[in-house]
């Protein structure tokens, strides 16, 4: 096959471009397709879904801080057996390229939610988010074990064959490269790094947190840096592909991306402010190539 | 109810009139292409590119012509500052109409409208869009604020059937809230009580809900949430309310901005 300069391969599964949008700000794409021409990007990852619908947190969700955004949603989405039956038909009708995100809360629920994926062909590429909290393990997110995620990777692996596997990585553990080896020792054909940041906010004037659940995700250009340095440890690590996303808001930031290593990007929160950037992306990047990582990590 | 396609636009400013002291009117330049819109439906602003503030704010459409798109703009914080600091000639990026359901034309030809501060954006739209058409509904409207420089006078002239102001201090119309004022004019027969249309702070809506939401047959309100996307996608701006026995979460931006007032889970939204 040939392949055009601008496409990226990640295991099996060969994308147009190294453009994703970011699981979770999108929703499943559709919210956004008056927007953005979903067939353009190289592939939406749609907000992760879980074997049973969540309703997502309580109280308030969003709050905007200096260059960044709190959100605490709490996963709210429609569950595997609506997403399956009515989002996904209009996207691949739609012809858009998906990443399906997963998550579960425990090793029963994952193997149901693998098994109800798998049946579905058209789903060619599936990202394991992370970062769910475990609830078999006290909450502790399940993407900070590296011996769960080998677990979880190696299953998905078994399960999706020739479908691309790919390892959502928290960026809030002490060594995330190690995390990464884990997923590429289990089978993972990619690394996505970043999820968001844990962070909070107190209103001064009450004296509360603001958030029910105190902690948040932090997103958006204040966690570059944070992204950035993952990209760039992780791929000195492992050898597959690395999709990097966190703060992506130009197409300079996304160079950077790729120089520390990155195969790919995700934009996540910049769409909300500027719809545009990932088309913008992907003609500058038709237009002068994808840009070289700094080193070789062997070289 | 159900809108047509958004879009995303670059828009001109034509002018910016001062209102009150901490707010304006900003007219712009209606770009072409950009849909007809209803009462209750808001587009989304991004206010600079410099990052700071990130996000878009969200604005009632207060009024659309052929040629413009009007927006009422009270100062609240560095988002709003920027907005209302726009001079002729500026330009603004905008996203939309948005909102999946608006105020609908009532069926009874009477209506109370419940406005609080700038919630009287939507009533504004509602009243001159309805008014060109061959059937004027009667329309009641209750306005109020804290004080006579921050109720929109010049706004409301002429738009309305009739119109009673009430200002927490007393500064102009009756001494009190908007929902007192509403109890004793309901006590006095002297509104319709086929539909009540609100719009303004939470708790404004909610005590409307208890004190006096019994009353009409209809209580639609459009509500405010803080928003990232506008569009229904990142889910950040939820409200719950009731489907029968069932608690669901429902986007301010998408599904509403207006809801059935009495199907709001008033004592789970918390803030
Ligand atoms: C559907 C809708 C219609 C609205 N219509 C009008 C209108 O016609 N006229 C008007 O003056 N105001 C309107 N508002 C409120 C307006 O959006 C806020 O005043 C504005 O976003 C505040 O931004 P800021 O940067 O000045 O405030 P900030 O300094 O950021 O924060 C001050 C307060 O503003 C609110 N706020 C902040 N960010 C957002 C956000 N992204 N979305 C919503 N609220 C936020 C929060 O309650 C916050 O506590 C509307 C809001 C919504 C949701
Ligand atoms: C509102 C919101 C919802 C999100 N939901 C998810 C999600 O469901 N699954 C997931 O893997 N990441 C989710 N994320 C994280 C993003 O995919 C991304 O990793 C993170 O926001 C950093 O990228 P950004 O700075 O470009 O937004 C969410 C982020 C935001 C802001
Ligand atoms: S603001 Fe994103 S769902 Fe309403």
């Amino acid at each position: 096959m040939t392949e055009r300069s601008s496409a990226v391969r990640i295991g099996p599964v060969v994308f147009d471009n190294p453009v994703f949008l970011a699981s979770g700000p999108a929703g499943y794409g559709l919210e956004y397709a008056d927007l953005i021409d979903l067939t353009r990007l190289g592939a939406v990852v749609t907000k992760t879904i879980t074997l049973q619908p969540r309703p997502g947190n309580t109280g308030r969700r969003l709050w905007e801080t200096r260059g960044g955004l709190l959100n605490s949603v709490g996963l709210e989405n429609v569950g595997a057996e609506i997403f399956l039956t009515e989002k996904l038909p209009s996207l691949i009708d739609g012809d858009v390229r998906l990443i399906v995100s997963i998550a579960a809360e425990g090793w029963e629920e994952f193997r149901q939610l693998l098994e109800m994926v798998a049946a579905r062909p058209e789903i060619e590429a599936v990202e394991i988010n992370l970062s769910c909290p475990n609830v078999e393990r006290g909450g502790m997110e399940i993407g900070a074990d590296p011996g769960r995620i080998e677990h979880y990777v190696k299953h998905a692996k078994d399960v999706l064959g020739e479908r691309a596997v790919l390892a959502k990585l928290t960026p809030n553990v002490r060594d995330v490269a190690r995390l990464a080896l884990a997923a590429e020792g289990a089978g993972a054909d990619g690394i996505t790094a970043i999820n968001t940041v844990v962070g909070m906010e107190m209103d001064a004037e009450s004296g509360r947190p603001i958030f029910e659940m105190v902690r948040a995700g932090l997103s958006g250009p204040a966690i570059l840096p944070i992204a950035l340095v993952a990209v760039w440890k992780i791929s000195r690590t492992v050898d597959i592909p690395i999709v990097g996303v966190g703060g992506i808001s130009s197409i300079e930031d996304a160079t950077k991306f790729f120089r520390a290593g990155a195969s790919a990007i995700q934009i996540g929160t910049a769409i909300f402010y500027d719809h545009g950037l990932p088309e913008r992306i992907i003609e500058a990047f038709e237009h002068s190539g994808i840009p070289k990582p700094f080193e070789k990590k062997d070289g | 109810m159900s809108a047509r396609a958004k879009g995303s636009f670059l828009v001109s400013v034509l002018r910016n009139d001062p209102l009150t002291p901490s707010s304006s009117i900003l007219v712009l330049d209606r770009p072409e292409g950009f849909p007809d819109a209803q009462p209750g439906q808001f587009i989304s602003v991004r206010l600079t590119d410099t990052l700071e503030p990130l996000l878009r704010r969200p604005y009632s459409i207060m009024d659309l012509t052929a040629d413009t798109l009007s927006l009422l703009v009270k100062v609240i914080g560095r988002g709003s500052a920027l907005l209302a600091s726009q001079k002729p000639g500026a330009s603004l990026d905008v996203i939309g109409p948005l909102g999946g359901t608006s105020f609908p034309y009532p069926a009874s030809g009477k209506v109370v409208f419940v406005a609080g501060g700038t919630g009287l954006a939507p009533f504004i739209f509602a009243a001159r869009s309805w008014r060109s058409g061959d059937a004027r509904p009667e329309i009641h409207l209750l306005y109020g604020a804290e004080a006579k420089d921050e109720l929109f006078l010049e706004l409301i002239a002429g738009e309305f059937t009739g119109a009673h102001l009430a200002t927490i201090d007393g500064s102009e119309g009756y001494c009190g809230d908007v929902v007192r004022l509403c109890e004793k004019l309901l006590a006095k027969g002297e509104l319709p009580v086929d539909h009540l249309y609100s719009c303004g702070p939470r708790g404004m809506v909610r005590a409307l809900v208890r004190q006096v939401g019994s009353r009409f047959a209809e209580h639609l309100t459009s509500l405010e949430a803080i928003m990232a996307c506008g569009v229904g996608a990142c889910r950040g701006c939820t409200v719950p309310v009731w489907e029968g026995e069932r608690m669901v979460n429902k986007a301010v931006c998408s599904d509403g901005t207006v809801f059935a007032a009495n199907a709001v889970a008033w004592e789970e939204w918390k803030e």
